[in-house]
């Protein structure tokens, strides 16, 4: 079996796993959880182009995943500021609660 | 591989800088006279290896919990355990034998697996971890081309496994232990890191062996040329052991275990066996923090003068290990706990900027150095480092005296 | 291959897990399960350095970032999750699932003979890109890191040090901005209607 067709179909299904936690959970940490998991599963697509496909001594796709890997932290960091910082009006990280639009 | 390729040397059996690696030589010999494949060969080579470290630091562990008590005693004007064997030398085994006899409780609201795998996730990256530290010469047991960035990947294993072992247990003392612990892990592998870059930068390599035999020979015939005799490594090495204290949770920044405090943070609901692994998984974590410290900034295995030489390379290794972690143990003895405030100022606001500094002083530092102008670059470094350390402590002794203290319990 | 055989499944439950679970804190710590898989499949992959990365970053911080907040905001029981499924699984399939079905049929389409010889992620070159081709990247995500440090800190701060919050008790308006737990406060005594005589 073609190993590039098994890593792009694992990269497939995780991003839709990410997808769906996204559109389902209602805890706003868990679906960051969610984008996470999308987050990895492109990283592993780049891996994965890289491995098999011709030689690159560019490394664009090695390159990428690390640029990627430094802004999924930082996307991590400010969105759980964030929801901690909504937690702090509302008492809740569920993404219903900010409702109202006053301070 | 590297290990076996080293060995195509064939030195004497017995000699005392391989003695370490006798037992892997014999097992190789022995498998390769039988014709056993390769890999199994090289498979048996890693396990011996592994096991010939995991003994070296077991013993070490034992022994360890022994001084350390022994120590304190002597500074408290105490004699220290004295009963099991002549001055208290059996003490590790009655413990031993104690903790595997005791009750292993686990509490009726307690997540039962996280509860059982979070004493085994402390222990297993610390003996990771110990893998990868040139012990000596020929002494590597898994030579690896990214040491260092293995070490520190498995490493921040240990913080999910404190957060586990914590809200595992399901009462408040863990929980708090581990919401410590996690804060004062997070902030202080940042400068850890930080100034483990600096060795990175000047060395180029992520490779431990490689950054030890870089720290080979002596400047002007006596001097050896170990990162710490430089001014960046000076800053840099006294910022990683600070940190790494901290990093092991010892005193004075055991405040996820503090006893007057919390109990004994995460490990409050374990028992018996599961309990003596938390206290192994942090001494192991602890040799190999300092460990990597030795490596890093004291020369790793390199002897500290010329013509000492004759010594095997593994005992200079062991014996600054050993100066080290007593220095350590001088350090619990010597200063009262932290404040939680106190120890989050003093890791944002103190070690990492001061980390931080190292690194531009060790890329001025190597590029003069490389162009031959030796004093030009103490003469540059030096200041660069110290005006802005002088500005911080003028800066946090302001602080000091101004923060007053408010007692919100005891005066209502 | 064999590694990758053995690690794509893993990966897929502990995803799953992460996905399925729950307790919010055991779908965190699957996920973290989930990205040291990922870790080790790129070191299997030959990318030992990006796996090594994974590991330090995800394991080390975010995972341990998610599951902070998760101790600071303490969900509650996850009852209410369970008792929300019906309703929410289906509308997430007809969405995720048309998806998969492009994805895959793309998959299976056209992909290209792999290179077969085995690819060693080399360090050096890696250091040597981002301080050349790179270099302008690098600076930039310097500054994202910086600026997402400077901005979860002041998030992070207790509110009475915002400067919007400083600003408007400075004009005597504190509880009109507070949190909206000041409704449920006890009026004060002074607002009681005097009494007269």
């Amino acid at each position: 079996m073609n190993p590039l067709a098994i890593l792009l179909t694992l990269s497939a299904v995780l991003f839709a796993l990410g997808l769906f936690a996204v559109l389902t959970r209602r805890n706003a940490i868990l679906v960051l959880v969610g984008i996470e998991l999308m987050l990895n599963a492109a990283n592993l697509n780049f891996i994965g182009f890289w491995r098999y496909g011709p030689p690159d001594p560019q490394l664009t796709g090695p390159m990428f995943v690390l640029f990627g890997i430094a802004i999924a932290a930082a996307e991590a960091a400010v969105g759980l500021a964030i929801i901690l910082m909504v937690f702090r009006h509302t008492r809740s990280t569920d993404l219903n609660a900010p409702d109202s639009l006053h301070g | 591989m590297t290990l076996l390729l080293a060995q195509a040397e064939e030195p004497s059996l017995w000699s005392p800088e391989w003695l370490p690696l006798l037992p892997q030589r014999l097992v190789v010999d022995l498998l390769t006279n039988w014709g056993a494949p390769d890999w199994l060969v090289s498979l048996a080579a890693t396990g011996v290896a592994a096991g010939v470290v995991l003994g070296v630091f077991m013993t070490a562990f034992a022994l360890l919990s022994l001084i350390e008590r022994k120590t304190l005693a002597r500074v408290q004007n105490r004699i220290g355990p004295n009963r099991a064997g002549p001055f208290g030398i059996l003490q590790p085994v009655a413990d031993g034998i104690k903790m595997l006899t005791k009750e292993d409780i686990v509490p009726a609201k307690a997540e039962k697996l996280l509860h059982l795998l979070a004493p085994i996730l402390i222990v297993v990256p610390a003996i990771l971890a110990l893998g990868v530290i040139p012990y000596g010469r020929e002494w590597t047991p898994v030579p690896m081309e990214l040491g260092l960035l293995f070490f520190f990947a498995v490493g921040s294993l240990t913080e999910l496994s404190v957060f586990m072992a914590g809200w595992a247990s399901g009462s408040k003392f863990p929980m708090l232990g581990a919401m410590r612990a996690i804060s004062q892990m997070v902030s202080y592998e940042l400068p850890l890191v930080l100034s483990a870059i600096a060795v990175i930068m000047v060395s180029g390599t992520l490779s431990l062996p490689d950054i030890v035999n870089q720290q080979g020979g002596f400047h002007l015939g006596f001097l050896p040329a170990w990162n710490i005799l430089t001014p960046w490594g000076l800053v840099g090495g006294l910022v990683f052991f600070v940190a790494s204290i901290a990093e092991a949770n010892r005193c004075p920044f055991d405040l996820p275990e503090g006893e007057s405090e919390i109990v004994a943070g995460h490990m409050t609901e374990y028992s018996g066996f599961k309990y003596a692994l938390f206290f192994m998984g942090e001494y192991l974590g602890l040799f190999a923090i300092s460990g990597l410290g030795v490596t890093l900034f004291l020369g790793g295995w390199q002897a500290p003068l010329p013509g000492l030489d004759f010594v095997p390379s593994w005992i200079w290794f062991f014996g600054k290990l050993a100066a080290i972690i007593f220095f350590f143990l001088w350090i619990r003895a010597t200063y009262p706990r932290l404040r939680m405030d106190q120890l989050m100022r003093f890791g944002w606001l103190g070690l990492i900027p001061v980390s931080l500094l190292t690194i531009p002083a060790a890329g001025i530092w190597t590029l003069l150095w490389r162009a031959d102008h030796g004093l030009l670059a103490w003469v540059i470094t030096v200041p660069l480092l110290l005006v802005p350390y002088a500005i911080m402590t003028v800066l946090f002794n302001k602080r000091l005296v101004r923060a007053n203290r408010t007692y919100r319990f005891a005066e209502s | 291959m064999i590694s990758l055989l053995i690690l794509a499944p893993l990966i897929l439950l502990a995803a799953l897990g992460a996905v399925w679970k729950a307790r919010p804190v055991h779908a965190a710590l699957l996920l973290a399960l989930t990205l040291s898989l990922g870790g080790a499949l790129y070191i299997a992959l030959g990318a030992g350095f990006l796996g090594l990365v994974q590991f330090m970053v995800y394991v080390g911080a975010v995972a341990v970032l998610i599951v902070f907040a998760l101790l600071i905001t303490r969900p509650r029981d996850e009852t209410e999750e369970i008792a929300r499924r019906p309703k929410s699984v289906l509308p997430g399939l007809l969405c995720t699932l048309p998806l998969v079905a492009v994805l895959l049929y793309a998959v299976g389409r056209n992909v290209a003979e792999p290179a077969a010889e085995a690819k060693e992620l080399p360090i050096e070159r890696i250091g040597e890109l981002l301080f050349t081709t790179h270099a302008p990247a690098v600076l930039a995500v310097a500054v994202l890191l910086t600026a997402v440090m400077l901005g979860a800190a002041l998030f992070a701060r207790e509110p009475k040090s915002f400067g919007v919050r400083r600003l408007a008790s400075a004009l005597g308006a504190t509880e009109e901005l507070g949190s909206p737990q000041s409704a449920d406060k006890p009026a004060p005594a002074f607002q009681n209607p005097p009494t007269t005589k």
